[in-house]
């Protein structure tokens, strides 16, 4: 591809974004390389312009400077669903939530009954896909299988909801159980393909933490973010947080299935991975707790400063609920570190916002890094340290963002 | 008590915005190149995901189309007959992939 075609390219996938909100047929370009393929701005009901991914099954990135905030707003924040057939209305009066299997009474509760028939809780919790920052796996190693996510494949809400232990017990688990089912409305295009569905143990399930959420951020869950029920699995990662959830089953023996067994999976060893670029010939298990993380939410990756300013550099970082306990920061690209500063405790299982003052006094380009320690002394790798794994998951090395000054 | 609380949480809800009517989800026309029967690969992959799902994995080796498309084939029970399998994976390979693993 010559320069004059790519720049054309580059100007057309702009173009393609706004065509496409406007409803007008999109330019057609070929492209051959996702180094230089830019997926289009698109806005999506109750959503802003983000970078989509995919638009069947929707798969929405929010941009980086969504971690300038503790709380990642609703209409920015990430979408990411498996199957292409998702009912684009759902009746509330006609919903129900299933409660059955190995339990003494199988329950059908509306959104309604959730309301006023159980406790209200709220948590705020980040909400992480395993696969979010995959595409750093390429810096230092062989791109890893999966879409190559960047860091917006995660976000931070405060989540309103019935514990799910109150639901299964209302239910009345059978002393038999062992593992609980989840699955929501969304369907596979044919009839053959397994529906998405995930599995936990009876015991996590019953750990009081889990909620099925009907409110995020105060308002009704976005629809792309799973109306009107939603499973939050607080410090965990976001593959079992059932959005559309609908069928909750509980069972005496673990059920085999793809998205448990096969998806979601990193090496079955203590550092998680394997030599770099083998294929998923090992031992797996699934993906579980989080691991401690932090972004730059500003600057954002070449920004251009003026020599002297006081720049507010800032970000968020989590871990899976042991709670931050200090962010250090490098703006000469990790020869020397500082402290930043923790901002608002929202709860152990939301983003820390950190801030650090910095006033560049010489033009030239600079490496900003952070990196977040917890308080059980989990630290971030470096880039060069990570351990890789084939499906790209876990991504949590150290992350730089390099800016000009002038 | 409680039946109060029961009546404001009833009340507070009609007040929440619903989806209250069905939602019109957009549309992305994510280019694929033409040739080598690329309407095979159209007719296949599309049925499940958008091509947006192959443009953002960028280049990928022999192995991992033909890993990948097995993948759609013996999880996913996409029904692709053995040789339009082949004809996929040589379409990805020429032009989202690569040969040889080191020719990245």
């Amino acid at each position: 591809m010559s320069n004059i075609n790519r720049r054309n390219f580059l100007g057309a996938g702009l173009l393609l974004g706004a065509s496409t909100l406007l409803g007008k047929e999109t330019p057609k370009k070929i492209i051959t390389s996702s180094s230089e393929y830019v997926p289009p701005m698109v806005a999506f009901p109750e959503k802003k312009p983000m970078k989509t991914i995919s638009d069947r099954p929707p798969l929405l990135e929010s941009p980086r400077d969504i971690f300038t905030q503790a709380i990642t707003p609703n209409d920015q924040f990430f979408v990411r669903w498996h199957m292409p057939d998702i009912p684009t209305y759902i009746d509330l009066n006609e919903f129900r939530l299933e409660v059955k299997g190995s339990v003494e009474k199988p329950l059908s509760l509306s959104v309604d009954d959730l309301k006023s028939k159980f406790e209200p809780v709220e948590i705020t919790s980040v909400l992480q896909c395993g696969g979010n920052s995959r595409r750093y796996f390429a810096g230092t190693g062989p791109a890893t299988h999966g879409v190559q996510w960047g860091h917006g494949a995660m976000g931070c809400a405060v989540w309103k909801g019935v514990r799910l232990k109150d639901l299964l017990n209302h239910a009345g688990v059978k002393g038999s159980a062992k593992w609980v089912g989840v699955n929501g409305l969304e369907k596979p295009a044919m009839e053959a393909t397994a529906k998405f569905f995930r599995e936990m143990n009876i015991d996590e399930a019953l750990s009081g933490e889990l909620i099925v959420a009907y409110e995020m951020n105060g308002e009704d869950l976005p629809y792309l973010n799973g109306f009107p029920l939603r499973l939050v699995i607080p410090g965990h990662f976001s593959d079992s947080w059932v959005k559309m959830l609908s069928e909750i089953t509980v069972f005496d023996e673990y059920q085999k299935s793809f998205f448990m067994d096969v998806a979601y999976t990193v090496p079955d060893n203590d550092c998680e991975c394997v030599i770099s670029g083998s294929d998923f010939e090992y031992k797996r298990k699934p993906i579980a707790v989080m691991k401690v993380k932090s972004v730059i939410g500003y600057p954002t990756p070449n920004t251009i400063i003026k020599k002297g300013s006081r720049v507010k550099v800032t970000g968020v970082a989590f871990d899976q609920g042991k709670g931050i306990k200090e962010v250090m920061i490098s703006i000469d690209g990790g020869k020397s570190w500082s402290t930043t500063e923790l901002q608002k405790d929202y709860g152990k299982y939301a983003y820390r916002q950190w801030t650090y003052q910095w006033e560049p006094k010489a033009k030239g380009e600079y490496t900003i890094m952070v990196r977040a320690i917890n308080r059980i002394g989990n630290i971030q790798p470096q880039v060069n340290e990570i351990g890789w794994n084939a499906g790209g998951y876990q991504y949590n090395a150290v992350d730089s963002v390099n800016v000009k000054i002038v | 008590m409680k039946k109060l609380f029961l009546i404001t949480l009833a009340l507070s809800v009609s007040l929440f915005a619903q989806v209250s009517k069905p939602i019109e989800m957009p549309y992305v026309d994510y280019p694929m190149v033409k040739g080598d029967h690329d309407e095979v690969a159209q007719q296949y992959c599309l049925i499940c995901h958008s091509w947006g799902y192959v443009l953002n994995q960028g280049k990928k080796s022999r192995p991992y189309w033909t890993g990948t498309v097995a993948k759609m084939v013996n999880e996913f029970k996409a029904p692709i007959a053995k040789e339009d399998q082949q004809t996929i994976i040589n379409y990805l390979v020429k032009h989202y992939g690569y040969e040889v693993q080191s020719g990245h």
